[in-house]
């Protein structure tokens, strides 16, 4: 069941039109990974998902009605949405009342209160935390804070904002098992954005790709800032300035030193185990497998990531593990040059 | 030097004494500049919460002037409201001149804007964040505007503890509209002033001492509270 809809939507400041999608559908219950760069637009995205921004144009329906203007009607809205920020603020109250501030809101009686309070706690691992003052907790401890503040009101979509960019590694592997956990064990609807592609590969269930405030892509995020390079033999796509991957044909609307951004199907590269033995040929290594309904995620390491998706055949016929050496060849029809909204 | 440290000996015996003198001025201090700082501050904060905080058209315009309306000499404030207030003014006929009602009245005129401007500073520092992190999390309009108004509180108690200083220790308002009337309008300040006409120190003295004491433990008392909220 779709729980978002978006169609022809639009959001400007003054002239300036930062985002604009024609169709996205967000379903219910799915965890969903918002990559792009920079400026791509993920935060205006959320902060409409979140019902704290309207769209200039266009149309954005949630559980199949459309969302109006209506203050009263968006409270209600945003009642059942959480967004948490890239870098949290607390209240300048205790760690506790944080967490109760929602729930006061909402009307909860105190004892309901306090155990909604309790389990919140529990559920990320602070319960010691419980009277302290929240300003004093680390950077990690606080993102798990913003996360039991938001768990705590059972919200049916939690929107995250960069959740572990600025948090230490184990803080980034605790959070990252707290969404997964949310979203299987409560059946929230999440959506986080990242620029880290292998958490959003292992993460989530779908990816949405932004680029200049468009949708370039909803089903994989093999997108990157590309160079051609003609000088060698065959020629070469750099990626991101760290991989050069080379070409059996040359991309048309690129120049030569040009900067563009390409997006490569997944199901177009071939992926063979083994180091590479033809020129049109790039050597990576596997770093994760997952199963993603008939087909299999493999994303490897080529100087940048790249997801690779097999069907169980093909899959079968070349068994790559984590940590094997591969090599991946680009088809011509697999590269199509981003074409960003101006 | 010796003249030094006998008015400061003698001011030292006299505020031991509990000097009823002294004592009545300073009352008359504290309720008059204790009244005119509520009054005010039941102005100014909300004034200057809804100039930072709304939409509000002119902001800028307002801001500059509560700006301009810092730097208004006590003098011409006293001068204004006496015009108003004197037996040929409009407010005449309500006779309030040379009473503490007239003090308040021009004490309040010059702090409300110190007031409303210290709290629009206060409010626009607070992070833009929580306003939108009270909103995701379910927070109406007014629990918005709230929440914003509970994180300004020590920058706003600030500028109530800075209008009260001025209040107390301003002598232009206090000496044209109250007269300067022993036991009724005489402050602190018009007494010393007083006091040290007649060249008499000691008591002057005396009185300088107890409003550094008032302002001391006032921002002692601040910091404290501070102290214990933010840790």
């Amino acid at each position: 069941m779709s729980l978002y809809q978006l169609e022809h939507l639009t959001r400007a400041y003054g002239r300036r039109i930062v985002l604009a999608i024609d169709h996205l559908e967000i379903e219910a219950g799915r965890m969903y990974a918002l990559l792009g760069p920079n400026g791509a637009g993920k935060t205006t995205l959320l902060n409409l998902l979140a019902f704290l921004d309207e769209p200039t144009t266009g149309s954005l329906r949630f559980c199949g009605k459309p969302v109006g203007s209506d203050r009263v009607e968006r409270l209600a809205l945003r009642r059942q949405v959480v967004l948490v920020d890239q870098h949290p603020i607390m209240f300048s109250t205790s760690v506790a009342a944080n967490i109760e501030f929602g729930l006061k809101i909402r009307k909860i009686d105190r004892t309901a209160r306090q155990r909604a309070v309790q389990a919140a706690l529990e559920t990320v691992g602070l319960e010691r935390y419980r009277a302290a003052r929240a300003h004093e907790l680390s950077g990690g401890e606080t993102q798990r804070l913003a996360l039991a503040r938001a768990l705590a009101l059972a919200p049916t979509v939690l929107l995250c904002d960069e959740p572990t960019a600025s948090v230490d590694t184990e803080n980034q592997a605790k959070i990252a098992a707290l969404l997964r956990r949310i979203n299987t064990e409560q059946g929230t609807t999440i959506v986080f954005t990242s620029h880290d592609r292998l958490q959003a590969a292992s993460l989530a269930e779908r990816t949405v790709v932004l680029e200049s405030g468009r949708l370039t892509a909803t089903t994989y995020e093999n997108h990157y800032a590309c160079t051609l390079d003609e000088t060698l033999v065959p020629p070469r796509l750099v990626l991101h300035g760290q991989a050069a991957i080379p070409l059996t044909a040359l991309p048309a609307g690129l120049q030569p030193g040009q900067t563009g951004r390409v997006a490569i199907d997944p199901t177009r590269i071939r992926l063979r185990t083994g180091a590479p033995t033809e020129a049109t040929e790039c050597p990576g290594r596997v770093v994760l497998l997952m199963a993603e309904g008939a087909q299999i995620r493999v994303t490897v390491d080529i100087g940048v990531l790249v997801v690779v998706l097999l069907d169980r055949e093909r899959y079968r016929a070349q068994r790559p593990a984590v940590g094997d050496t591969v090599s991946l060849g680009f088809a011509a029809d697999a590269l199509s040059l981003a074409q960003p909204s101006a | 030097m010796s003249f030094f440290l006998d008015s400061f000996a003698a001011a030292g015996r006299l505020v031991w004494a509990l000097d009823p003198e002294l004592f009545t001025i300073v009352r008359v201090s504290l309720s008059v500049s204790c009244l005119a700082t509520v009054i005010a501050a039941a102005g100014g904060i909300p004034l200057g919460f809804f100039v930072a905080y709304g939409r509000v058209p002119g902001r800028r315009a307002i801001i500059t002037l509560l700006n301009t309306l810092l730097a208004l000499p006590t003098v011409v404030i006293g001068l204004f409201v006496y015009m108003f207030i004197s037996r040929r003014g409009i407010l005449g006929p309500l006779d309030l001149l040379y009473t503490q009602q007239a003090m308040v009245i021009g004490q309040v005129i010059l702090i409300v804007p110190l007031i409303a401007a210290l709290t629009v500073a206060a409010v626009s520092r607070v992070d833009e964040r929580y306003r939108r992190t009270a909103q995701t999390l379910g927070a109406g309009p007014w629990q918005t505007a709230l929440v914003v108004l509970r994180e300004g509180r020590f920058g706003i108690a600030a500028a109530v503890i800075s209008a009260f200083g001025r209040v107390i220790s301003e002598i232009g308002i206090s000496m044209m509209l109250g007269g300067n009337i022993k036991g009724f309008t005489r402050t602190m300040t018009t007494a010393m002033a007083l006091e040290y006409d007649k060249g008499a120190f000691t008591l002057a003295v005396a009185l300088g001492l107890v409003l550094m004491a008032i302002s001391l433990g006032m921002n002692v008392v601040f910091n404290l509270v501070q102290g214990r909220a933010g840790r």
